[in-house]
């Protein structure tokens, strides 16, 4: 009679347990829907395919490189070697750049200059939107004022001072060089960045962008400092 | 006495794994089902300890009740009156009393075995 009761229980706490499950389940994580319209999945798509196709175009140049070893292997390896070195330095911006490019000139605004107000230094925030900015119109290669910008670069306040790679940067006027991988690329880039809003951020600070004509032939000095790497070892010559 | 807490144990654990998850509009249902499931069981485990328990009545209770309150949240639903809400105070009402009585009785037992 007993055993009969607690058989009885359990199946109906079992019940009630799983009902308790469920609904925690449906409180905890309520279904989310896509709320996208055909517009937004359209531009997703879009976002996507432009991602397949650049890794389908550094897949080409990854084959070429093993081709290039598999051509080479024979005769000279150490050749092969020394190109993928100089194709990284070229890439991390060690190596100095020619190419087409433009010019752009941070100066003060006339109307700064007119009313006579001392010029400051351009502000960090303000280098990293426009660093952001042209990076996102595809540049190449960015320097500014002289300070090659690599991946580790780093553009902030030490002291008062607007640095890039620990070095201050003059008050305006100064120059940025940007390049780019063709004279297209540069025509455009001059493009997007005369109709950006960028320059509107610049005249809040009483600075001025003037934007240089896309160049064919433009020379911007590599990173001279050593690159600090955290993860890769040197080996000792002969070894 | 440590069978139905397993069976609570498996019921929770094979609903969390299951990852079950029911539309929006029917969880109003669901939480009143839930509701006088815990009513029906608090009112068997007190029939227990007043030895006035019946097996009939325990199960069809059970599943009456929750069939009952889904019912009249239904009718609620479509008469756009908050009916479930009686539900809810009824089997919420009950519970607490059940839940007192169940409390009153192991009280007493447990000073009568001091006392013995």
């Amino acid at each position: 009679m007993k055993k009969a009761v607690y058989i009885r229980f359990t199946i109906i706490l079992l019940i009630v347990g799983f009902m308790l499950a469920v609904q925690y389940n449906t409180v905890q994580n309520p279904e989310t829907r896509d709320t996208r319209d055909v517009w937004a999945i359209r531009q997703e798509l879009a976002r996507e395919t432009e991602l397949h196709s650049e890794l389908l175009s550094e897949v080409r140049m990854l084959e070429q490189t093993i081709g290039k070893y598999e051509n080479m292997r024979n005769e000279s390896p150490e050749m092969a070697l020394n190109d993928t070195v100089n194709q990284l330095k070229k890439d991390i911006g060690l190596e100095e750049f020619n190419g087409p490019g433009l010019l752009i000139t941070v100066e003060p605004s006339l109307e700064s200059i007119a009313i006579g107000q001392p010029i400051e230094g351009i502000s960090p925030d303000l280098l990293i939107r426009l660093v952001n900015e042209i990076n996102r119109f595809k540049a190449k290669v960015v320097d500014i004022d002289g300070k090659r910008i690599i991946y580790s670069s780093a553009i902030r306040d030490v002291n008062g001072k607007t640095t890039v790679n620990n070095f201050a940067i003059r008050n305006a006027p100064f120059t940025i060089k940007i390049g780019t991988s063709s004279f297209e690329d540069a025509k455009k880039m001059y493009n997007q960045l005369e109709a950006s809003a960028i320059g509107d951020d610049f005249y809040i600070d009483n600075l001025r962008l003037e934007i240089g004509d896309p160049v064919d032939n433009l020379t911007i000095s590599g990173y001279d400092q050593s690159v600090n790497n955290q993860f890769l070892l040197e080996i000792p010559g002969g070894e | 006495m440590w069978l139905p807490l397993l069976g609570l144990i498996l019921g929770i654990s094979l609903g969390l794994l299951t990852d079950i998850q029911i539309p929006d509009i029917y969880e109003s249902y669901l939480s009143i089902a839930v509701l006088a499931a815990l009513d029906t069981l608090f009112g068997g485990i007190r029939a227990q300890l007043q030895h006035v328990y019946d097996d009939k009545v325990f199960v069809t209770g059970f599943f009456f009740n929750i069939g009952l309150a889904a019912a009249l949240a239904f009718l609620g639903v479509h008469l756009g009156v908050d009916l479930y809400l009686a539900a809810i105070f009824a089997f919420g009402v009950r519970l607490f009393q059940n839940i007192a009585v169940i409390r009153r009785i192991l009280l007493t037992k447990w000073s009568e075995r001091k006392n013995a």
